[in-house]
């Protein structure tokens, strides 16, 4: 249970599985609860003795089935037998009896496939659900009506326009923040690979320093392969009597940084289980921009000194940056300079060496990705001048 | 130990994060005065419908009125808007409760009592913490206080039987279970928020960090001077070729004076400027400021970059040492390659004590990138680790 509070806790932390798995979690909790419930509340029911024993069993089994996809890691599924246990707890309550408790489990079957959040499953379940609600008013509206109520028509209207209106109101939070949620990630995603690209060349930068320095690549130093050696066999002797036999994957993590992986990853002709480690080791390899080198970098730009915010620190659109016309064509004046004199680009080996020419930054500069930088009036004014900023720039 | 988990969130952060909030916010307020809107079109139709008193009408449209008008109100005064739209949810929220409680006691019928779920329904729109912790408390304490105190609202026509236990019980599991759903909800939504705050902070470091190590292999500068002198001879050029008096000359002295001047000597020196107009210019500035080198960066780098559908929702794109379906070797030596090199000394970054490496991964995100029973492990025995790193790298690489 302490794990179950702690992961809820942390739960932003959590891959999408993990979340998944944890929710799952939840509701088989919730659902053991209901099913217990079950057998106090078969005193109202209509149905036979027979039944009021066995449908909690067969509820039970379906939870354990539950329990049991999710040890087995298959949590999408899980998720869905969760899904259809509580809708068939729900057909059964307001089956057996008519009660305003059992109504209300139309309400806590939405709520769970709500939990979910997956939009799809919310409107085949829910809308599903949301129907069958409606149905059952239609069909059992009468009694369950309040002493108070104005009338079975009035009150029957109450209960569906309300249902219907929560699932509404659901879907429409979905939508929103799915919206939200895509654009959002689109965007960290989007940013995530431009990362990459500065990371690309930085760590190409490290590779020629040391190219030039003469000094071998951290990779290939016996010292540092021991240590990693030594740590991961220290570990691994917690999880593992003979802690020893992690020391031949972090040779063969070494060995695969002087391999052509693709070919490794490729070639049929090699053990499923060397080509299954080769796939996950290579977003760890040291000798291109992995994983752990953007995780590296990352981690060393905790210790760059902290600059004030302001409000334009993440603005890089010229047009945006400034509001004097003069200040957008001197600025845009500075940006062709600095791309047509300064070093951005990979020759045709692969090293850090070029320049954009003129022809190469007007095909940026029209370019429609080009506009998270300089407006149409801007590329218009370098369209009707590009000779000059050619010549003199 | 305890964890301090903003410990090392970069400081720039929250600033950066309320503006992204705000206008989401801003959205959700439409929508939730929209939602408010149709609502109170429904209750009037039923008002009409059993034909109630007009001082009932009167009555209920009025609070739906107040609401719609507090939200207007809030949402028009644009001054901290971020913290007016924060209040007029709160408002929102226990409005909603209010009326749809004033409903329930009006009519006071099983069927009208559903109205606390679409309540919360609607308050739901907003996704926020203290608005969920309003909502959720709102509605157990109103739904207990009416099951409690107004058992008859309850009572079927035709059965005797007390629902009161197990119409509480059901409620209590709704409510937690509606807790526990937008807990998590949010917090990976406040977490998206975070990431992508701190991926534009992580965007402008990393730039820092490239020129910072091209800066070591090349050993050059930007030639700032040589910038300043064509950027002249190209004002010159252009302002005879449009035929207008060169107006770039005087900010291009500017720029240079920038870098040497106080702000007060370039306000007397440049009268026909103020305060907002230099600071605006001052981002031009190359020699100090590094905006357009950083434009420069990332207008270099950014074409030709694509997003997938597919890649959007894929948990690959978090980088961490613990992916799902990886092996556990792979976890503990992906980790190990990390932490050993932390401790040495690299071009950009020298090596770290092992008290700083321990701190940073226990109070920062980088613990939850790194497999629980492996960090475990090292948050126990760290001391071990640095022993075998020193062993191993005496003297050096």
């Amino acid at each position: 249970m302490k794990a179950i509070i702690n992961r809820i806790l942390n739960s932003e932390f959590l891959t999408f599985n993990e979340v998944l798995r944890l929710k799952v979690a939840i509701v088989t909790v919730f659902l053991f609860v209901f099913v217990f419930l079950s057998i106090p509340l078969s005193n109202f029911n209509d149905f036979t003795f027979n039944i009021n024993i066995v449908v909690p069993a067969v509820f039970s089994l379906l939870l354990i089935f539950t329990l049991l996809l999710m040890l087995f890691n298959l949590n999408r599924w899980a998720m869905h037998l969760s899904i259809i246990t509580i809708s068939l707890l729900t057909a059964y309550y307001v089956g057996g009896s008519n009660h305003f408790y059992g109504y209300m489990l139309f309400f806590v079957t939405l709520t769970v496939i709500i939990f979910y959040q997956d939009v799809i499953t919310y409107l085949l379940y829910g809308g599903a659900i949301t129907a069958y609600g409606v149905f059952y008013i239609i069909e059992n509206g009468a009694s369950i009506v309040g002493i108070n109520s104005t009338g079975v028509e009035m009150s029957s209207i109450t209960y569906q326009i309300i249902l219907v209106g929560f699932y509404l109101v659901f879907l429409v939070q979905f939508i929103i923040s799915d919206s939200i949620y895509e654009k959002m990630n689109n965007e960290w995603v989007r940013m995530n690979k431009v990362l990459e690209k500065y990371q690309d060349f930085s760590l190409e930068f490290l590779i020629e320093i040391a190219d030039e320095k003469e000094q071998d690549l951290i990779y290939k130093n016996h010292k540092f392969q021991q240590t990693v050696s030594e740590i991961s066999v220290f570990i691994n002797e917690f999880f593992e009597e003979d802690g020893d036999n992690i020391a031949e994957f972090v040779e063969f993590y070494f060995f695969l940084h002087d391999q052509n992986l693709e070919e490794i990853i490729t070639d049929k002709t090699v053990s499923a289980l060397t080509r299954k480690y080769s796939i996950e080791f290579q977003k760890y390899l040291l000798n291109t921009r992995s994983e752990l080198v953007s995780i590296l970098f990352n981690f060393s730009t905790l210790f760059q000194k902290d600059d004030e915010y302001e409000e334009k620190r993440y603005e890089y659109d010229l047009d945006k940056l400034f509001t004097n016309k003069i200040d957008k064509l001197l600025s845009l004046a500075i940006l062709y300079k600095y791309l047509k004199t300064e070093i951005t680009q990979y020759d045709k080996w692969g090293k850090i060496e070029k320049v954009l020419s003129h022809e190469e930054i007007t095909e940026l500069f029209v370019s429609k990705e080009f506009r998270e930088f300089i407006s149409f009036e801007q590329v218009n004014f370098y369209l009707d001048n590009q000779e000059l900023f050619d010549k003199y720039l | 130990m305890k964890q301090e988990t903003n410990k090392y969130q970069f400081a720039q952060l929250e600033i950066y994060k309320e503006s992204l909030e705000l206008a989401h916010l801003k959205r959700k307020t439409k929508i939730f005065m929209s939602l408010v809107f149709i609502l109170a079109g429904i209750v009037l139709y039923f008002l009409l419908q059993i034909s109630a008193s007009n001082d009932t009408v009167i009555s209920i449209m009025t609070m739906f009125l107040v609401l719609l008008a507090i939200n207007v109100a809030f949402y028009s005064y644009d001054d901290d808007l971020y913290n007016n739209l924060k209040i007029a949810m709160y408002i929102s929220t226990l409005g909603v409760y209010v009326i749809a409680v004033s409903l329930i006691l009006q009519f006071q019928s099983p069927s009208i009592f559903t109205s606390l779920f679409l309540a919360y329904a609607i308050t739901s729109i907003f996704q926020e913490y203290k608005t969920m912790i309003l909502s959720n408390f709102a509605l157990f304490i109103s739904g207990i206080l009416l099951v409690l105190r107004f058992p008859e609202i309850f009572q079927i026509v035709g059965t005797n039987e007390s629902q009161t236990f197990f119409i509480l019980v059901f409620l209590i599991i709704f409510v937690l279970l509606l807790t526990l759903s937008s807990y998590i909800l949010i917090k990976r939504k406040t977490f998206f928020y975070n990431q992508l705050a701190d991926i534009k902070e992580s965007e402008v470091r990393n730039m820092e960090l490239l020129l910072e190590i091209e800066n070591i292999k090349t050993n050059s500068h930007l030639d700032v001077k040589e910038y300043y002198e064509t950027l002249n001879k190209f004002s010159v050029e252009l302002s005879k070729k449009i035929g207008i008096e060169n107006v770039f000359q005087r900010k291009i002295e500017l720029l240079k004076d920038l870098k040497n001047k106080k702000i007060d000597d370039i306000l007397l020196k440049y009268t026909e400027y103020n305060i907002d107009e230099i600071n605006e210019i001052k981002y031009m500035e190359l020699e100090v400021r590094k905006k357009m080198i950083m434009i420069g960066i990332k207008a270099s780098k950014s074409h030709g970059i694509e997003v997938s559908r597919k890649e959007i929702f894929s948990e690959s794109q978090f980088k961490s040492f613990k992916h799902f379906g990886d092996a556990h070797y792979v976890k503990i030596i992906s980790f190990v390659v990390f932490y050993t090199l932390l401790k040495l000394d690299k071009p950009y970054l020298p090596a770290l004590e092992e008290e700083r490496v321990k701190d940073i991964l226990l109070n920062s995100e980088y613990f939850y990138r790194i497999d629980r029973e492996i960090i475990d492990v090292y948050l126990e025995n760290n001391m071990v680790f640095d022993t075998i790193v020193k062993d191993h790298m005496k003297g050096g690489r």
